[in-house]
């Protein structure tokens, strides 16, 4: 099968699955009344034959399929990005992510018609959440409607991906951007005073103090914010290590902060153990418990590759959102209802636990953090991951052994994510299955992305965006999504590699740009691919 | 006692069986080729040595070691470095980054000192670029820092897969001089290529593989004068 094509298929498969997950925890529907909010559209009115939520849910699922469309119609690298290939390979992915679609909508209608209560087994889907998403018509019906609809919507992504995601315009500007950009920091006395390495202790100093003295400011709201934004920056730079470094896409993410969570629960809270420990002795080992999970699931997942990799951790982080919320293990885990009065830190035996203290504590953590990623993408291990990250045989052809790196990403970022997780509850004296939801994964993965890949200050700069703004933006009500939506959407247009990518990624964007080609060679088109 | 021995090696990739019971043999201190068309399994070959590939059947000694059951990384350590098709090279790594990972393995840093001082010898274009992200090499910069690469391993075997592969003629001349320099300085090769007439005409022996099976073999002097050779690998009728 031609390159594209393949492109085209896995990017509607990986398409067709998003949709079906974003049905079975009615995300759609979520989605459908916040479309509904923004534009006020009244409930009872209806749009083309159609109701203003049912209309709402299109205008959502039209976007995915577009989205699907822009990225099923990616150019081959080899290929000219021709309008045929772009309305070919849209039209595919879409129909493939159509059929995956349709097909669920006809599984869940006909077992609905049937008489099966889906409801019982996925609490969110109820009958009257499949009749909206059937359109209120046969399984059939909406089967094919999907089907086309989502074809249709794959083309016209193909086209949006073609005229603007790649077009030259976009690429203007983000010349003109980093032309602006580096006439400021590359200017001759800003160069200087770089240089100095004073400066570099001033500004430290001046961050420190800052952060010590913010808290005190802001009041408990606020903190409760910047706390959380900590959390996720915790988060980030775990998932940034096994993503961003060693290249492995980890959708499950969320289960190791789950475990953090669950073990400062289980043994500081007076119910359901009564275990009261310190939480000194805690943190430890909840980071140990979440890095050595970390280890058992990374032994049989890491030799899948990609897509597969993906699909399982997510299932992984899934259920054990499901087992703490399991009735039959209420008693051990204290069930849908979660964990209450989980401890907090006691410091020379003051107890440790107002929003100020808990600020700096989780900045305590992230420096900690930030330290460690630091050290590690400077030593053997972080060059070893780099390696892998680039060409994974090449690096074993090197005597890298590719299985133990990977586990060591996978549990370095595990336990990452379990130290958030202790803060986290620690610090709302509180968990419960709720808080574990693949959400979590989606917004540190979000994070990540936006923040730039393989960067600290990006990962930080994506949990202020991902986690900061939306508070910000708070003030703007209703249009806070949507204007939280159309800002992420520009920023991905116009700084694709995130905010502050790491420096090997800028690197290969820049090259790519000047795209002048290397002096002696026709061949470095023929020569690298493999036979 | 050979420094190389595959006995009658089977490799299958799925159901495509890409190996049909390859032997052959490298002796300490040789230059030996092996030849075939696109698709004949060369590269296959290459990948069952160095572990990158398991066989089904057959044996891999390496002085009498049998390699069966080790793991690529185990297999560099023995060793064995490998100059893979395409050349590979790190592309968001600098010159020297990649140079690096080429030691990876290796713990007596004096020892990779002096064999950077080596290749820097060896290619000195990789020197001036040392600091030159590698993906912004030309092709025969590629090559060069691939070989280079892998010597950094100090291998007392190396494995090159079409080295002149995508290389304008005069480049392609020179490779074959550092790989010959390179055998004379005391590493035993094993080059994998299409380009026959080259090949060759710089080692020692040589076999013919077609569609996973080996078809000749001989001293290089008499491959190139074997008629089904010059027909099918060196363009003479
Ligand atoms: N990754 C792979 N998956 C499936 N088949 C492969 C793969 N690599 C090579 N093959 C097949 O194995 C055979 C030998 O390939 P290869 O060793 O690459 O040949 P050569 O290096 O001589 O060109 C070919 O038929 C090729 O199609
Ligand atoms: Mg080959």
């Amino acid at each position: 099968m031609k390159a594209y094509l393949k492109n085209a298929a896995t990017a509607g498969i990986i398409f067709g699955i998003i949709t079906t997950f974003l049905f079975l925890i009615n995300f759609i529907g979520t989605a459908a009344d916040l479309i509904g909010d923004i534009t006020k559209s009244r409930p009872g009115s209806s749009i083309l034959g159609l109701s203003a939520v049912m209309f709402n849910q299109l205008i959502f699922l039209g976007l995915i399929g577009i989205w699907a469309g822009a990225r099923g119609s990616r150019k081959d690298s080899r290929l000219e990005d021709t309008w045929k290939h772009v309305l070919i390979g849209g039209a595919l992915a879409g129909a493939v992510h159509g059929l995956i679609a349709g097909s669920l909508a006809f599984l869940v209608g006909s077992l609905n018609t049937a008489g099966v209560k889906i409801n019982e087994y996925l609490s969110q889907i109820l009958p009257e959440v499949i009749r909206i998403f059937l359109l209120n018509k046969t399984p059939l019906q909406g089967a094919l409607f999907y089907l086309v609809f989502m074809t249709l919507m794959g083309m016209l992504g193909g086209l949006f991906g073609r005229g603007v995601l790649r077009s030259t315009w976009r690429k203007n500007i983000g010349a003109r951007r980093k032309e602006l950009w580096n006439s400021l920091t590359h200017h001759e006395k800003v160069l200087k005073i770089r240089a100095n390495p004073l400066t570099r202790y001033v500004v430290y100093g001046l961050l420190l103090l800052f952060v010590f003295l913010m808290p005190l400011q802001i009041g408990q709201y606020w903190n409760y914010t910047v706390g959380t934004i900590g959390i996720y920056v915790l988060l980030g730079l775990g998932l940034n290590i096994v993503v961003g470094m060693a290249g492995l896409l980890d959708l499950g993410y969320v289960a190791f902060f789950a475990i953090g969570a669950y073990s400062v629960a289980l043994l500081t809270a007076p119910t359901p153990h009564n275990l009261q420990w310190s939480f000194w002795l805690v943190l430890p080992i909840g980071i140990i418990l979440a890095s050595l999970t970390g280890i058992l699931l990374g032994i049989p997942v890491l030799r899948m590759r990609g897509d597969y990799l993906a699909i399982v951790t997510l299932g992984f982080g899934e259920i054990i959102r499901i087992l703490s919320k399991s009735v039959l293990l209420t008693p051990f885990s204290g069930g849908p209802k979660g964990v209450f009065n989980v401890g907090a830190p006691t410091l020379f035996g003051k107890p440790f636990n107002s929003d100020v203290n808990f600020v700096w504590l989780i900045t305590l953590g992230c420096l900690l953090v930030i330290f460690v990623t630091n050290r590690l993408q400077n030593s053997r291990v972080g060059r070893a991951w780099e390696a892998m990250r680039e060409d994974e045989t090449v690096a074993q052809a090197m005597g890298i052994n590719t299985l133990t790196h990977k586990l060591m990403a996978f549990a370095i970022g595990a336990a990452f994510a379990g130290l958030g997780g202790i803060l986290f509850a620690s610090r709302n004296q509180f968990t419960g299955p709720e808080d574990h939801s693949l959400m979590v994964s989606i917004n540190v993965l979000s994070l990540v992305i936006v923040g730039g890949m393989g960067s600290i200050p990006g990962v930080i700069a994506g949990a202020f965006v991902l986690k900061g703004l939306p508070e910000i933006l708070r003030q703007l009500e209703n249009y806070r999504v949507l204007f939280f939506g159309v800002l992420l959407v520009v920023m991905m247009v116009i700084r694709p590699e995130g905010l502050i990518p790491g420096s090997r990624q800028k690197l290969e964007l820049q090259h790519t740009d000047k795209s002048q080609a290397p002096p002696d060679t026709a061949d470095a088109s023929e020569g690298s691919s493999p036979s | 006692m050979p420094m190389l021995e595959v006995h009658n090696i089977h490799t299958y990739y799925d159901n495509i069986h890409a190996l049909k019971g390859v032997s052959l043999s490298v002796e300490q201190g040789e230059i030996v080729t092996l030849i075939g068309g696109n698709g004949a399994g060369k590269t296959t070959t290459l990948r069952s040595i160095s572990g990158l590939r398991k066989t089904s059947r057959g044996s891999i000694r390496l002085n009498g070691e049998e390699l069966g059951a080790y793991k690529p990384h185990e297999i560099v350590s023995k060793s064995v470095s490998m100059v893979p098709e395409g050349r590979g090279v790190f592309a968001r790594l600098s010159v020297a980054e990649n140079l690096d990972m080429g030691a990876y393995i290796r713990r007596d840093r004096k020892g990779v000192e002096a064999d950077l001082e080596r290749v820097f010898e060896i290619f000195p274009r990789l020197k001036e670029r040392r600091k030159q992200v590698a993906g912004t090499l030309s092709g025969g910069e590629q090559q060069m820092l691939a070989i280079g690469r892998a010597l950094m391993a100090h291998p007392t075997l190396l494995l090159l897969d079409e080295p002149s592969m995508g290389l304008a003629p005069i480049l392609v001349e020179s490779i074959f001089e550092t790989i010959q320099q390179i055998n004379q300085e005391g590493t035993t090769i094993l080059l994998v290529e299409q380009n026959a007439l080259m090949a060759l005409s710089v080692a020692n022996r040589g076999y013919v593989l077609q569609t996973g099976e080996i078809v000749l073999s001989d001293t290089a002097a008499n491959l190139k004068q074997n008629e089904m050779v010059q027909k099918a690998y060196l363009g003479m009728e």
